[in-house]
């Protein structure tokens, strides 16, 4: 079978992240060192050979920039410095790009100010909601200013309202992602590689999904496990807060005060630590730029990072000011909570980093599918 | 000025290439003060792309462009093409390379502005810029007493002049002595060299100092002072018999230097049993009586009374010579630093050397392979009491090419590799060999088809440097990739020997300072022309010969040891030497450069 070359690829890949790629020799040390490397599929160094010649169709048919998560021993060991674990960090950029049909994905990527003023719009349209939507249909906050009245959150932000438009925005962004990844379904099984997947194995092997959503087992098997339990208290924190806003938001956003020992409160509680031990570990990393998974961060990894610290920190100041009874003080960091938490999944989820919460355990998936297919 | 169409320089200078401390500003005055010379530019100015370029040509009508800076010749095409757009004489770029002519890695601003004003008058250097002549002494000391300089003392003896030929170990040979064969030949390297070592001995007109060391250099070209520390052998030359007693009945062990610390030797020793001269000598750190003041263990035994004087101290000597070349040689790399692969951890994972004296007939295990073992003493030595491996892996490019260590190929590795690979199946027909390497490199006369003559005997040669080497029970455990099969590969192997690059000698920058000659980055000293003159040296009467100015195989260290010889003989023969290229004054060039221009 002939191949398109492709010899542009390399510029528009230096968009996504950095690296002088083409000064891999190709003397394979770090497919050898990378445990999670993997008989049939092998990675880095087979990606930069496709991204040298310019292989688009198979580059975008791999599904190996999931399987990695970016320990840097590759890029450590290195005799060219050829930066292999930032390869595959931006092809992870470059791929969440190519499963995005709407093409909103790599305008983020490749340009600052698309990214930054789409934030911008979206939040100003929150807190114009807030300002003048609400209002205009009966819910004057102005009213349960006064401190006799205490915080009256359901009168400010109705929890009807509210959940219907978390269950719209989440239905928004579902659709998106779970388009993307039929997308990503039809790259890598259905287009490339002739080969044929019976329905059977689809449904045998669907708990991987579940089971690396949930678990990351493939993290763990890196060399440096440190990190693995920070990301997966981040995600879980993560995970539990969006559940919980947005299915059972009745249940969380209470006008009484409920004891500490709550399960709303406890469970609050755990979202926020893990949420901000992930972030802090993160943060820290980035700063000190000592392990190599750190050093070329992105516009849009500090953009995720800082988006997500201030949703958290606005979440705890609402909490915090609801307890000691403070309306206004309350209700302003209310919309301010909304307003960076809309932006960031609008964009983060279907179209940036935050992406990979799907396309990271549906390549364990497909990979698993791969394993199990017959020529066609 | 002879030279008169309107010129253009641009100085090739982007930020973060290289170092460079040049102050262009100066430089750009400089070269606008020549007559012909109307504009100059730097790489900051503008972006420096086809379209620029022609339009600054078309805007300031120049008719002849120079570019200067360390590396000027990576933008001469877009020059070129830029003055062919413009309807003018593309022959017409010149370049004016801070790195040729001892400019390079000093950044002397005057020299810089030699070359520039060479270059931009249109008179080429060779003419303006040529150091007077000094009268010469006819004698010549070599530093180093491996293949390239045994062979350029004695080209310089047979011409009937006299050196003196300064080693600093024990025996003269070098590395060369302690191979077994060389490649592509498979000649045996002790009886190709042995007959010269002897020959340097016994020439009249060679004075061989070893176990000496230069230790100062003053004096100008032509006539040197050279200081050479004579370390005390504490054993008389001229009476001893090499007969051996004296180690026979020495009771202190240290491992021997010249096996590359596979075996143990006495602390009285000959390096080995070929050694020129021939004579013992007494390792001072490891000798019982120097240490406590109690053993004369050798004294008791030597036959030859007085042969033997333990109290002997280091003298001094100063040598008056007019020449001098520098064969000071290379060091392998240390594999410890490439932790991956275990040296010095696991026992069977050898360097090169050690392995070149596994092989070697008159090595520990009289040219078997073996494992290594611990002795009853517990160092960890070879001999023929262990088993024989059945697998052995070679892993090539250890230390070269590698960015975190030697960023430079070590040009013989490849071809010693694939030597190893053919002496291992001579002694071990049953054995299985794996080559793991990256590029093979069979570059010279004959050694591309002792590759293919390699892989014709059943040898694996593998493409994929392997990433680990692991201690799995008796067995080496190696993962590496099989890049041109694309899977993993696991192997079990029972030795596995390093291919270890070449690196300057440890004494490399202590010469440089001492004879005031460059290194490169790496550590290789820095020859005066990379094409037109690799034996010459920015000094005058100072000459390189062999790996010490860059890694190189043995027909190459003895083409260059005569090729240092005859710049020696040359200089002698005529009387007269050049001085130090960098005697030349900026002065005196622009001078020359006028009086060449109104001949014209």
């Amino acid at each position: 079978m002939s191949v398109r070359v492709h010899p542009e690829l390399r510029n528009q890949l230096i968009q996504f992240g950095i690296g002088d790629w083409n000064a891999c020799y190709h003397c394979g040390t770090c497919t050898a060192q990378c445990p999670l490397s993997e008989e049939g599929f092998l990675f880095p160094r087979k990606k930069i050979r496709l991204m040298q010649m310019g292989l688009k169709d198979e580059l975008e048919a791999s599904v190996e920039p999931w399987l990695c998560y970016y320990c840097g021993d590759c890029s450590t060991s290195c005799p060219r410095d050829a930066n292999p674990g930032e390869l595959m960090m931006s092809l992870r950029r470059y791929l969440t790009s190519i499963y995005d049909w709407t093409g909103l994905s790599k305008k983020f990527y490749t340009s600052e100010l698309w990214e930054l003023g789409f934030i911008i719009v979206f939040a100003t349209l929150v807190v114009l909601s807030f300002l003048i939507v609400l209002p205009a249909m009966g819910y004057h906050f102005t009213k349960q200013l006064t401190a006799e009245g205490g915080v009256q959150v359901n009168a400010f932000a109705p929890i009807h309202v509210v959940e219907t438009f978390d269950w719209t925005m989440a239905a928004i962004v579902a659709s998106l992602l779970v388009s993307n990844i039929l997308r990503m379904y039809y790259k890598i099984i259905w287009k490339y590689g002739n080969m044929k997947v019976s329905l059977w194995v689809h449904i045998r092997e669907f708990w991987l999904l579940i089971f690396n959503f949930a678990v990351q087992p493939k993290f763990n098997k890196c060399d440096d496990k440190r990190y693995w339990l920070s990301h997966w208290f981040l995600m879980s924190g993560y995970t539990i807060m969006f559940i919980v806003i947005v299915v059972y938001l009745p249940w969380f956003q209470t006008e009484k005060i409920l004891p500490v020992y709550d399960p709303q409160r406890l469970l609050g509680y755990y979202a926020t630590f893990g949420l901000l031990f992930g972030l802090f570990i993160a943060i820290i990393g980035r700063f000190k730029k000592k392990d190599v998974k750190f050093q070329f961060s992105h516009v849009t990894d500090w953009l995720f990072l800082v988006m997500l610290t201030l949703t958290a920190i606005s979440g705890i100041l609402i909490h915090i000011f609801r307890i000691h009874g403070m309306p206004l003080a309350t209700y302003i960091s209310y919309i301010a909570h909304m307003a960076i938490l809309v932006p960031m999944i609008l964009i983060e989820v279907p179209f940036s980093k935050w992406s990979h919460l799907a396309y990271r355990p549906f390549a364990v998936y497909f990979q698993q599918l791969k394993k199990h297919a017959v020529p066609r | 000025m002879r030279n008169s169409e309107i010129t253009g320089v641009f100085f090739y200078n982007p930020a973060g290439l290289y170092p460079d401390p040049t102050d262009y500003q100066e430089l750009i005055s400089y070269s606008i003060s020549f007559a012909n010379v109307t504009r100059a530019f730097t790489f900051s100015d503008f972006i420096w792309n086809e379209k620029n370029i022609l339009k600054k040509i078309e805007e300031n009508n120049f008719e002849r462009i120079v570019i200067a800076g360390l590396i000027p010749g990576t933008v001469k095409a877009l020059f070129s093409k830029a003055m062919t757009l413009s309807g003018k004489d593309p022959e017409k770029v010149h370049l004016a390379s801070f790195n040729d002519y001892c400019t390079g890695t000093r950044f002397d601003s005057e020299r810089i502005k030699i070359v520039m004003a060479s270059v931009i008058s249109g008179i080429p250097y060779e003419f303006t810029g040529v150091p007077e002549e000094l009268p010469v002494n006819k004698s010549t000391v070599v530093i180093g007493g491996g293949i390239s300089g045994i062979q350029a003392a004695l080209e310089i003896a047979y011409s009937n002049n006299e050196v003196y030929l300064i080693e600093k170990s024990g025996t003269i040979g070098g590395k060369m002595a302690t191979f077994d064969k060389t490649f592509p030949t498979l000649d045996c390297a002790a009886c190709i060299l042995t007959p010269k070592m002897v020959e340097v001995n016994q020439h009249p007109k060679i004075s061989l100092m070893s176990y000496s060391e230069v230790i100062g250099v003053s004096g100008k070209p032509g006539d040197f002072q050279v200081k050479v520390l004579r370390k005390a052998r504490k054993v008389n030359v001229q009476t001893c018999i090499g007969c051996g007693t004296c180690a026979e009945k020495c009771p202190a062990q240290a491992p021997s230097e010249f096996d590359a610390g596979t075996c143990m030797r006495k602390a009285i020793y000959i390096p080995f049993p070929q050694a020129v001269p021939n004579k013992y000598l007494v390792d001072a750190e490891n000798c019982i009586y120097l240490k406590n003041g109690k053993c004369k263990a050798c004294i008791k035994a030597c036959p030859v009374p007085g042969c033997i004087d333990l109290d002997e101290k280091d003298s001094e000597v100063t040598l008056n010579v007019g020449n001098i070349i520098v064969a000071t040689g290379y060091r392998p790399f240390n594999a410890e630093r490439m932790t991956q692969f275990g040296y010095g951890r696991f026992p069977n994972v050898l360097n090169s050397l050690e392995f070149e004296r596994l092989l070697n007939a008159s090595g520990p295990t009289g040219g078997n392979i073996h494992f290594r073992s611990q002795d009853k003493k517990g160092n960890w030595i070879f001999n023929t009491s262990a088993g024989q491996p059945e697998k052995l892996a070679i892993i090539h490019c250890v230390g070269s090419r590698d960015k975190n260590f030697n960023k430079y190929c070590s040009r013989v590795c490849c071809m010693y590799s694939l030597k190893f690979a053919h002496l291992i199946m001579e002694k071990l027909p049953e054995a299985e060999i794996f080559e793991y390497f990256i590029d093979m490199r069979s570059f010279g006369k004959g050694y591309e088809e002792f590759y293919e003559r390699i892989r014709q005997e059943d040898v694996a040669i593998i493409r994929g440097k392997t990433a680990k080497v692991e201690q799995h029970g008796d067995k080496l455990f190696i993962r590496g990739e099989d890049i041109l099969k694309g899977e993993i590969l696991e192997n079990l192997v029972d030795m596995v020997i390093l291919s270890v690059g070449l690196e300057a000698s440890d004494d490399a920058l202590k010469i440089s300072e001492m004879l005031g000659i460059a290194t490169n980055s790496d550590g290789w000293f820095e020859e005066a022309h990379y094409n037109l003159a690799p034996t010459g040296t920015c000094r005058g009467g100072i000459f390189l010969a062999g790996t010490c100015q860059g890694p190189k195989d043995i027909p190459d260290c003895v083409a260059q040891g005569s090729a240092a010889a005859a710049r020696v003989i040359q200089s002698i023969l005529k009387g007269r030497i050049h001085d130090d290229v960098m005697s030349v004054s900026l002065e005196k060039v622009e001078s020359k450069i006028k009086e060449l221009s109104m001949e014209s």
